[in-house]
């Protein structure tokens, strides 16, 4: 066991010194009109699966919004457009270098966490309007803080562009999986109001507004009624004075929980 | 002791797969699933009957087996006397149908790993052999016994961009097989194999070459990147000894502007005299295709009274959202009726069941809504006709696309040429469904929602028992009562269903099976296990 671990640790030494002596640069810099070249590349290439501006297609994910795709070095978008992903619909895209470093470019810019923009306003005053007037902590999570009926925000300086967290704070927006609200009625007249973590046709995994997980199998249920609109409030650039919404929009555009990736450069990425 | 030897090989002897007769490949479904619809009608109805509505609450995971790695399986098990065969991509597998347990493996090698793209729909059997076709566009026979390669045939250019992901039908000695994608202008075609030396007997094109008849629904030369593939299995009729077979989508996809015209034979069904390949008549479902909606869609036959005459029907619901009835001998299109209730690019059909479109409901530039999105409101899950309900059942979706386009040219070398793609509106009217529709009105009978999953999944069975099996996307693996559409049993297989179920019989047992990502499940009712060992 000990000499396959060795061995194992040898092999993963040669395969990142491999990659790292590899390793393409971006010659053409990250300016404007990079960007806007590698957009109408992109979207003359990509969008048939990719769809508009990353948002989502047909039978690829979408490049925006869901970190579980995110290549997030540039060397890594270069690699995989260049290369495409073995065992995936994801195709060796064959065009020139500069063009597949003008399209990670584009998608870069288009992924620009609210963490990367330079928000004014105070953090600290910020941080009390989200537990306090503003009411966020009752639903949200910051750092090991707060409800869970909301996503946790620790992270979401680096997981949403700043004008989705304007957007989130300001419109309505559709649900998150995992966040609809739901009321159910038991066979026995027990009534749970709370958000559908999971369902199918036969179970409901239901997150009651007290914390508490309810567990059911639909056979147990008299009525299942969903919630249309997201449980967010979406009037924060109204109930708030410009200075807190604008204190409240830079603390959560700070918040970033750095988990530095340990394995080897390039390790996984190709996989997916 | 010498009994329990005996015993033990004449049961091994009887897992041994026996010859495969062509009288036995025209049967309707029992003991044996021998197609990959099950049957050349392709209504995927089982005569088997010991599970039904009454007992089917008791239907147990017998066994499950694992291909590592397999991703997400599109394979539809074929079962030849107790022995199940199951691919994978560039792999076949022969288990044992009632344990799991293999009996051997074949594994194709890719001279590239780069052509080792697209899935594998499943085998097809003949005499002592079984077919399959690999990601480099191979044919290959193998012995059903012991899965030594006998031949392989090349059907396609890998390089160019071809694949074959669809499994082979096997028709008097012939064996068709098909090919994808069009999304890169490649055009499609349909080949005809000997099923003994795997030398080719001919080749239907879809697309006609300047000259011939329907190349006048091409605007100049746009017919040379054009499409039309052969990407799902068709039907057949042994009596008119016609081959039935979906042809899929236009090239470039969504930009139309470039091949004005009805875009001859894309979209359409074809029917193929066997014999030679030549096409007898074609139905267009959507003539100048701007949406992807391939018209692979199961073909289903099926003998039915029609305006009080008994005809010989085809009916089809299309991914465009019009579920249509022709006569299968001439082609003459008898009905159609739109099941979709998210339909807005076409007001309905004319009565020779051309639709009737909404003008500027098509990709454009800066994005149209178009509903069905480009998924389509049904696609490649198959769909099953019951003569015990006389119901047509399928899988449909509701949901709509934000369709654009764009300038993309053709380029040779499996590029992509779809010029345009829609965003999926994935909001709260986006739902799955199994529905039941009256054969020949359309009329819907009922429909159950596939709750939890936004996308189609697996397709449908229906059997003797009254009973319609259904895969979902979210993993559910559900019996429904075939009139009403009630669930009465489901099993969570863990894994997203993207394939088609089955069923078969061994020594009296009647199993029900289907792939679930990497894995396929047997199931049969519940009996108290006594082990007895030798």
């Amino acid at each position: 066991m000990r000499r396959f671990l060795v061995w194992s640790a040898l092999a993963l030494a040669a395969c990142s010194a491999r990659a790292q002596a590899a390793h393409p640069e971006n010659p053409l810099g990250r300016g404007p009109d990079v960007v806007a070249a590698g957009h109408a590349i992109f979207n003359r290439t990509c969008t048939a699966c990719h769809g508009m501006d990353g948002g989502e297609g047909e039978r690829a994910p979408a490049l925006v919004g869901d970190r579980r795709f995110f290549r997030l070095s540039e060397n890594a978008i270069f690699d995989t457009i260049k290369n495409g992903i073995p065992g995936t619909a994801m195709p060796a895209l064959g065009l020139p270098d500069d063009d597949i470093w003008r399209i990670v470019v584009f998608i870069r810019a288009m992924r620009a966490s609210a963490s990367d923009a330079d928000v004014s306003g105070n953090i600290q005053e910020g941080a009390e309007v989200f537990s306090g007037k503003g009411g966020c902590l009752k639903c949200h999570m910051l750092q090991g803080h707060g409800g869970t009926i909301g996503p946790d925000l620790s992270n979401i300086g680096a997981q949403v562009t700043l004008q989705h967290l304007r957007e989130a704070l300001t419109q309505p927006r559709p649900i998150p999986a995992g966040y609809q609200p739901v009321k159910v009625v038991t066979q026995s007249g027990e009534t749970v109001e709370g958000i559908a973590k999971n369902e199918d046709g036969f179970s409901l995994q239901v997150l009651d507004f007290h914390g508490k997980l309810h567990l059911y199998d639909k056979n147990e249920l008299r009525q299942v009624t969903h919630g249309t609109a997201s449980l967010m409030p979406h009037n924060y650039d109204k109930v708030l004075a410009p200075a807190e919404y604008q204190d409240l929009v830079a603390m959560l555009a700070h918040q970033v929980t750095v988990k530095l990736h340990t394995k080897a450069e390039g390790e996984g990425e190709a996989g997916r | 002791m010498k009994i329990a030897v005996l015993v033990f090989w004449l049961s091994l002897a009887s897992l041994l797969p026996a010859q495969v007769t062509g009288r036995q490949l025209e049967q309707a479904p029992g003991a044996d699933w021998l197609h990959y619809n099950g049957s050349y009608d392709s209504r995927r109805y089982s005569a088997l009957d010991q599970i039904k509505l009454s007992n089917a609450g008791s239907l147990v995971n017998q066994w499950v087996y694992h291909i590592p790695g397999a991703g997400n399986l599109e394979s539809v098990p074929i079962v030849v006397g107790g022995v199940m065969y199951v691919t994978e991509p560039n792999a076949i597998y022969a288990l044992d149908g009632r344990s799991g347990r293999l009996i051997w493996s074949y594994h194709h090698l890719l001279a590239k790993v780069k052509d080792r793209e697209g899935p594998d729909r499943g085998a097809a059997v003949f005499g002592d052999k079984v077919y399959y076709t690999t990601t480099d566009d191979y044919l290959i026979a193998l012995n059903a016994s012991n899965g030594e390669e006998l031949w392989q045939s090349k059907i396609a250019e890998t390089s160019e961009g071809y694949s074959s992901p669809a499994a082979p039908l096997v028709v008097r000695g012939k064996v068709i097989v098909g090919v994808s994608p069009g999304d890169r202008g490649l055009n499609g075609y349909l080949d005809a194999y000997d099923a003994n030396t795997g030398k080719r007997l001919w080749r239907f094109d879809p697309i006609p070459k300047a000259g011939e008849p329907g190349a006048e629904s091409w605007a100049g030369d746009s017919w040379k990147y054009a499409g039309g593939d052969t990407w799902l299995t068709g039907s057949y009729d042994p009596e008119l000894n016609l081959l039935y077979w979906g042809i899929g989508n236009p090239s470039p996809d969504f930009n139309g502007d470039v091949r004005a015209g009805d875009n001859l034979y894309t979209e359409c069904v074809v029917a193929l005299d066997l014999d030679t390949g030549k096409l007898k008549w074609y139905f267009q479902f959507t003539p100048h295709d701007t949406m992807d909606w391939d018209a692979v869609e199961i073909p289903v036959l099926v003998d039915a009274p029609f305006e009080g005459k008994m005809r010989k029907l085809m009916v089809t619901a299309d991914r465009n959202g019009f579920y249509y009835v022709l006569d299968r001998e001439t082609g003459k299109f008898l009905h159609g009726s739109r099941f979709a209730r998210q339909l807005n690019w076409a007001t309905g059909l004319t009565p020779e069941g051309r639709p009737i479109r909404v003008p500027g409901i098509e990709p454009s530039l800066t994005g149209t809504k178009v509903c069905p999105s480009s998924i389509g409101a049904t696609n490649w899950m198959s769909p099953t006709y019951s003569p015990q309900t006389g119901l047509f059942y399928f899988v449909a979706l509701e949901g709509c696309g934000l369709a654009t386009k764009n300038t993309e040219t053709f380029r040779p070398g499996g590029y992509q040429y779809r010029a345009g793609g829609d965003v999926l509106l994935k909001d709260s009217t986006w739902k799955v469904y199994v529905r039941a529709l009256e054969l020949t009105s359309g009329k819907q009978v009922w429909e159950q929602g596939r709750v939890g999953s936004m996308g189609l999944g697996g397709g449908l069975l229906s059997t003797a028992g009254g009973v319609i099996f259904s895969g979902e996307l979210d993993g559910e693996f559900v019996a429904l009562d075939a009139k009403t559409g009630r669930p009465v049993w489901h099993f969570n297989t863990g894994q997203p269903i993207n394939a088609q179920p089955i069923t078969y019989s061994v020594h009296g047992t009647q199993f029900v099976a289907i792939a679930a990502g990497s894995d396929v499940f047997g199931f049969t009712l519940f009996q108290p296990e006594r082990i007895n060992l030798p």
